[in-house]
């Protein structure tokens, strides 16, 4: 033990002579320090912004005149989905799906305003977020410093002299790996204080310390296969080039290939191939503002049965509004088929793009991070889900006003003149059916599991490099 | 000159002995020949996408129409497609075509209730990015020239041949100079070659194939004279090669996303979403206010209906589209204020770009292809301008209350793409 800290003191000393190490480390810790403090503030801003936006939609609703009901399905209202708490740290989707949806009678529309295409291009192939600087620079930076970890004692022949001495070889690697993770850690700091930061917005101590634990797994993989590669070869230059080599398949390559080849295998046809589908398939429920359409004799009957009455007219609720009502019932099950399918396939692409973390751990850190962060597609799915809940739930409580504030009369007269009009309103009291709606991440529980495959995909990267090195040691000799 | 020539051919043959070399270059190919063909993948499955929407919106609008019995329904139900074809070189920067819209359909309702209106990719996969040929030209090959270029001197000193070397060339600086022109070259070559095969597949013309490989090539040869102006240095290569690397760290990452942040900070356009609220609120408000209100809005835009304003029911389509068309117009300055502020965000973008030669060609690339925001932007116009011929189509029928005749609508409008 007293020889491994003193390997690691030396090597650190080593790296603290050398200029490269000091302004690559010095590099590092600016690079991960800005990432937070930039990230932290932008996610902190916009859940500020989305908030206050949220309530300010709601007042604006509420606040509406004295109305025909269906007017308020048509004034509709919009939803802001706030981020996580861990999203300071891994904003995950959130700049490329819209953060905003408004939500109306008859129709799912899609989130709008996605900020990056307020980026003006520039951050279309690198980030500033604490993830991305921990998922791909550092990988980079560790190997700028970690190349010539044993290549180095190689070419200067000082590590016969250790061996001589009667080190262990395994001691001399596992001392290797050990310093170079202490660097991992310096730049990995930023990042592990800013979550702990998170806890007073509310975020769980355990998921904190779980995104901790995929972070070191995730640094420590690098730190081994850096030293691992710097192991098997003899010449600093070689371990050099196959190092950065590594890094580029792993950590630049091999993301983009998943996702290529993730859109190349599942077919996900976009929104407005599918609206055709959808005009279809509506098209045989009828129009829900025609209450004389054909498609809703039955309900008619129905009704008229139900009530004992031979006229619509007589009926004690409004026609239109039961008609308004049924219609957008079954419209939603049409419209929430076609949505879901949409989320599988889009869900079925990521999979197929998450597979690729047996190849890179880049990819594996990613989605575990997503996941954990609660910043992940799921989560926007989950978003879509409530969101039209939300819609579905406010749409048929105004319909329920309408079939039962609004007399038949008033309702099939209200374009006769002006004052028609107003008798075909109802009080703005009745505006109050809108829910209050607050978007929160997944319970810990539950990101925890669905972590799960891409953790695996970690310890095994982990736990492969650590037997190969067990190995290695023994080649050392 | 056949010394050059011999030389050339002898340097040739110690580089294919070099597998390093080999590796590199075969890397090279591989790349690019797998970026062209999945960018020209994404093209046509686009240009599908399109050619089948387009047969849809025919079809499907067909069939409302034929329903119809009345203008201003006829205008309510029907949409109109409208799109952005890929440009024949689109394929080798995908560009902004991810995150703005290329395709709309939209209809006679306000145009700002539509036109943010987006059909995004899986966000998963966009967060992770593509390969396209501007990726790989921008952000590896630098990669490669300098795991090229970087020990080309450095190992000559370390295997302690490099004095003898200069001293028994008749012209050192030729030797050197041949050995960069080798591994250079060659890898250019592993470049484009894949690129050539696909432009003048997808018909790209002449003029923009020779400007995308001069492009290229100026790209190329402004990462090599980096390369072997630091190689000189006497220092352990790997030290060169780190050098190089905080550079390749500061053009490709740190000065964009430098420029991001003080851009972001800089511009302030007005948000998405109050254009899309202004429109709805002055679109909802009109059904409370008087209709004259909003007809005599109406008229100030289009005075020539002014003798058609006269309502004989609560509700007339004539109203019910001067309404929409005057929401438009309530929500005008703050749409213009928030497409300028993209503007101005690009044009700022143009002018990081100078100190960084990656998001340069990155940037010069996708104006080539028509990728950029620019072209967005421009895709944004044209469903404008067609959107108010839409208008212009529909206001006679609807303010001289001409009666409903199917054959008149064969006369609707066809948006047509630049």
């Amino acid at each position: 033990m007293k020889i491994i800290l003193s390997i690691v003191r030396e090597e650190w000393r080593y790296w603290m002579r050398s200029k490269l190490a000091v302004s690559v480390l010095l590099i590092a810790i600016i690079l991960s320090c800005a990432s937070v403090i930039v990230t932290v503030f932008n996610i902190q801003a916009a859940t500020d912004e989305r908030t206050h936006l949220q309530e300010e939609a709601r007042n604006t609703f509420l606040n509406q005149p004295d109305r025909h009901p269906h007017r308020m399905v048509h004034y509709g209202h919009y939803l802001f989905r706030a981020p996580s708490p861990l999203a300071a740290l891994d904003p995950g989707v959130d700049a490329y799906t819209g953060t905003s949806i408004f939500l109306e009678g008859h129709r799912q529309n899609s989130a709008m305003f996605s900020q990056q295409q307020q980026s003006a291009g520039l951050t279309r192939f690198v980030n500033l977020t604490p993830a991305f600087v921990i998922q791909v620079f550092a990988p980079l930076l560790l190997t700028l410093i970690g190349y010539s970890v044993i290549t180095r004692e190689k070419e200067s022949r000082t590590l016969d002299n250790l061996l001589v001495q009667g080190l262990p070889p395994l001691a001399i690697l596992t001392a290797k790996v050990a310093a170079l993770f202490l660097a991992g850690i310096v730049v990995l700091m930023p990042l592990m204080l800013g979550s702990l930061a998170t806890l007073f917005w509310g975020e769980s101590l355990g998921m904190i310390l779980s995104f901790w634990f995929a972070y070191l797994l995730y640094v420590g993989i690098w730190c081994l296969l850096i030293t691992l590669v710097s192991c098997f070869v003899k010449q600093g230059n070689t371990s050099f080039s196959l190092s950065i080599g590594a890094w580029i398949i792993l950590c630049v390559l091999l993301p983009r290939l998943s996702s290529s080849t993730a859109s190349a295998t599942v077919d996900a046809p976009g929104k407005l191939l599918i609206d055709f589908a959808v005009i279809q398939q509506m098209r045989k429920l009828g129009d829900g503002h025609n209450a004389a359409d054909p498609a809703f004799e039955q309900l008619r009957k129905n009704v008229l049965a139900q009530y004992g009455a031979d006229n619509i007219e007589d009926l004690p609720i409004n026609f239109r509004g039961v008609v308004a009502k049924h219609s957008e019932a079954q419209l939603t099950e049409v419209l929430n088929t076609f949505a879901e399918e949409r989320m599988q396939s889009e869900l079925q692409q990521a999979t197929v793009a998450r597979l690729f973390g047996w190849l890179s751990p880049v990819i594996a850190i990613r989605s575990a991070s997503h996941t954990l962060a609660g910043s992940g597609l799921e989560t926007h799915h989950r978003f879509l889900r409530e969101a039209e809940r939300t819609r579905f739930d406010f749409v048929q409580s105004l319909n329920d006003v309408h079939a039962e504030k609004l007399t038949y009369d008033d309702d099939v007269n209200r374009n006769n003149s002006e004052e028609a009009g107003n008798r075909a309103r109802v009080s703005s009291d009745n505006w109050q059916v809108l829910q209050d709606f607050h978007f929160t991440p997944d319970n810990p529980a539950e990101r925890l599991s669905k972590s799960f495959p891409s953790l695996i995909q970690l310890m095994f990267w982990f736990l492969s490099l650590y037997f190969v090195s067990l190995f290695a040691g023994r080649k050392l000799i | 000159m056949s010394e050059f020539f011999t030389g050339l051919r002898r340097e040739m043959r110690f580089a294919c002995k070099q597998k390093t070399l080999l590796g590199l270059w075969l890397a090279t190919l591989i790349l690019s020949a797998f970026a062209v063909w999945t960018g020209l993948a994404e093209v046509s499955k686009q240009q599908r996408t399109i050619s089948e929407l387009l047969v849809a919106d025919n079809n499907e609008r067909e069939s409302v129409l034929a329903e119809q019995s009345d203008f201003g329904l006829a205008a309510y139900y029907t949409f109109h497609l409208t799109y952005n074809p890929p440009s024949n070189l689109a394929f080798a920067a995908l560009g902004e075509r991810d995150t703005y819209p290329w395709k709309h359909r939209v209809r006679m309702l306000a145009l700002e209730g539509q036109i943010y209106e987006s059909d995004t990719p899986n966000p998963e996969l966009a967060q992770a990015g593509r390969v396209d040929y501007a990726f790989v030209l921008s952000f590896l090959v630098p990669l490669f020239i300098i795991l090229l270029l970087y020990d080309l001197q450095a190992s000559e000193r370390k295997a302690n041949r490099f004095d003898l070397l200069t001293a028994t060339a008749t012209k050192p600086e030729q030797l050197w100079l041949l050995r960069i022109l080798v591994r250079v070259s060659t890898l250019c070559f592993c470049l484009l070659l894949p690129l050539w095969v696909a432009m003048s597949f997808s018909g790209t013309n002449l003029s923009t194939q020779l400007i995308v490989s001069l492009l290229s090539l100026a790209y190329v040869l402004f990462w090599t004279i980096l390369c072997a102006w630091i190689m000189t240095k006497d220092h352990e290569p790997p030290r060169l090669a780190s050098t190089l690397m905080g550079i390749w760290l500061l053009l490709c990452a740190i000065i964009p996303v430098g420029g991001h942040l003080l851009i972001k900070q800089g511009v302030e356009g007005p948000n998405g979403g109050d254009v899309v609220l202004l429109q709805r609120e002055a679109v909802n408000d009109a059904w409370d206010l008087s209709k004259q209100k909003t007809m005599s809005d109406f008229v100030t835009a289009h005075p020539e209906w002014k003798d058609h304003i006269e309502m004989k029911s609560q509700f007339e389509w004539k109203w019910y589209y001067a309404m929409q068309q005057v929401g438009d117009m309530k929500a005008s300055e703050l749409s213009y204020g928030y497409r300028n502020a993209i503007k101005r965000r690009d044009k700022l973008a143009g002018i990081v770009s100078l100190i960084s030669p990656p998001m340069l060609v990155q940037r010069q690339l996708t104006r080539l292809a028509k990728t950029d925001a620019k072209a967005a932007l421009r895709y944004e116009q044209e469903v404008r301008d067609y959107h108010t011929q839409l208008r212009h189509f529909y206001y006679p029928l609807l303010f001289k209350e001409q009666e409903f005749h199917p054959d008149k609508l064969n006369k609707l409008p066809e948006f047509i793409s630049y």
